[in-house]
């Protein structure tokens, strides 16, 4: 089953030019579809989120599209080239943050380890790399076993930075890190983004840390997308809709557009409705409610509504 | 220029950020030729992607706010007549967003006129009821 079949949501973001796809990718571990029919679409230049709970599937595909991890069915692409025959070439053109935060490398110092980095990068920075190190506070004579957490998250984003890559697969990047140093993550990934043309994907279940920076999103839950969409499209085409309703009111026959979530009082509904704004306001009105508020989500709030409209049908 | 972004506003970044730009004029503290800051600064210290501050400033651009000079940066037009044009539309947008609130209470726009007037009055004239005390 592709994500056609089940998404409440658009998920085809049309002809591209995109920097990553995936087609009908599928992988399962053991009895477990981690992956099930999954069609990812990351367009050239586009910041993409992708959203969803502990064990959807975001690391699994982040790893795929890495090539760390064999698909068994269906298509990737990455930068033009598939990462299951082609991983090391791919590797290059990536900077990558992975879920875990521990940097390896023991019993090295952090400087030795950014020089070990260089040597395996041909574009590697070094000028960017002690900018990135000073930003961070990162004290390159400390051993990397004595790294805290976010010590060593701050390590990785050096590393998957300092090498001027033209794709980000940051999975969990402010994993870890404290108020302050996300702030200024958020900073250095904007001027990254504002010096050289930079396709990012972001997976994170706290997608409030890093929104102001999103203009894809997609929502994956147990191994499928149920929408994949420019952000402003969701905010313009996902809204929530507060409206009094008479006492035993049952909803309209049909409306125009997909409720995702229906909650609300007995006289005062609260509905999640995916549709044209005016042709919704208009088809709850004809059925007699009085519509007071229409309001978009948050890509947090939009995620949640799709998640849990999914678990309540 | 001052622009605080709010992320539970309700209305995109690039437009508040439009927003910021117009009120600056309105109150003075932005003049025609006025240089805005860059893109790349702008968008590093709001913490925002920068193609929202592009987008910002390219539609402030087709309304005639500011000019982009190819290899210079963003300015304030220099015919830029705040008073005329981008004080009544800021106005409006206040209304507008003024109306919604009120509307989510149950209000109308009388309820709404009458409680402007008996605000405004007692504060003008201090009458010292504590909801004016701000």
């Amino acid at each position: 089953m592709t994500d056609t079949a089940t998404a409440a949501l658009p998920i085809d973001l049309g002809n591209g030019p995109f920097a990553v796809t995936t087609r009908e990718l599928a992988r399962r571990f053991g009895s477990t579809r981690a992956l099930d029919g999954l069609d990812l679409q990351v367009p050239e230049g586009a910041v993409y989120v992708l959203v969803g709970p502990n064990g959807a599937g975001k690391s699994t595909l982040i790893r795929t599209l890495m090539g760390l991890v064999r698909y068994q069915d269906g298509a990737v692409s990455v930068l033009g080239r598939d990462p299951a025959d082609r991983g090391a070439e791919v590797r290059a053109g990536i900077g990558y943050v992975p879920e875990d935060y521990r940097v390896g490398y023991s019993w090295m110092t952090v400087g030795r380890l950014l020089e070990h980095q260089a040597v395996y990068h041909p574009s590697w920075d070094a000028e960017y790399a002690r900018e990135l190190r000073a930003r961070y506070g990162i004290d390159p004579g400390r051993k990397c076993h004595a790294l805290s957490k976010g010590q060593s998250r701050r390590v990785q984003l050096v590393t998957a930075l300092a090498h001027r890559p033209p794709l980000l697969l940051l999975d969990e990047p402010t994993d870890g890190l404290d108020h302050v140093v996300r702030d200024e993550t958020l900073s250095i990934l904007s001027e990254y983004l504002a010096d050289s043309p930079t396709t990012v994907v972001i997976s994170t279940h706290r997608v409030y840390e890093v929104e102001p920076l999103v203009d894809h999103v997609g929502v994956l839950s147990e191994g499928r997308l149920l929408g994949q969409l420019p952000r402003d499209d969701l905010y313009g085409g996902l809204l929530r809709y507060w409206a009094d309703v008479p006492e035993g009111w049952t909803g309209p026959g049909e409306l125009p557009g997909r409720v995702v979530r229906r909650s609300g009082a007995a006289r005062a509904i609260e509905w999640t409705v995916w549709g044209d704004r005016d042709a919704v306001t208009r088809g709850l009105s004809q059925a007699g409610a009085a519509v007071r508020e229409v309001a978009p989500l948050s890509v947090d709030e939009a995620a949640l509504a799709l998640l849990s409209g999914r678990e309540a049908t | 220029m001052k622009i605080r972004l709010s992320h539970a506003d309700g209305r995109p970044l690039y437009v508040q950020i439009m927003d910021a730009v117009r009120s600056g004029l309105v109150r003075g503290s932005l003049r025609p030729e006025d240089p805005l800051p860059s893109v790349r600064d702008l968008s590093s210290s709001l913490r925002v992607n920068p193609r929202t501050v592009s987008q910002a400033y390219a539609a402030l651009e087709r309304d005639g706010v500011v000019q982009v000079r190819h290899g210079k940066g963003t300015f304030v037009a220099p015919g830029v007549r705040p008073d005329e044009k981008e004080r009544p539309r800021l106005a409006r947008e206040v209304a507008r967003r003024a109306l919604a609130d009120a509307s989510r209470h149950g209000l109308g726009l009388a309820d709404l006129m009458t409680a402007l007037r008996e605000v405004e009055g007692g504060s003008l004239h201090g009458d010292g009821s504590k909801e004016d005390g701000r």
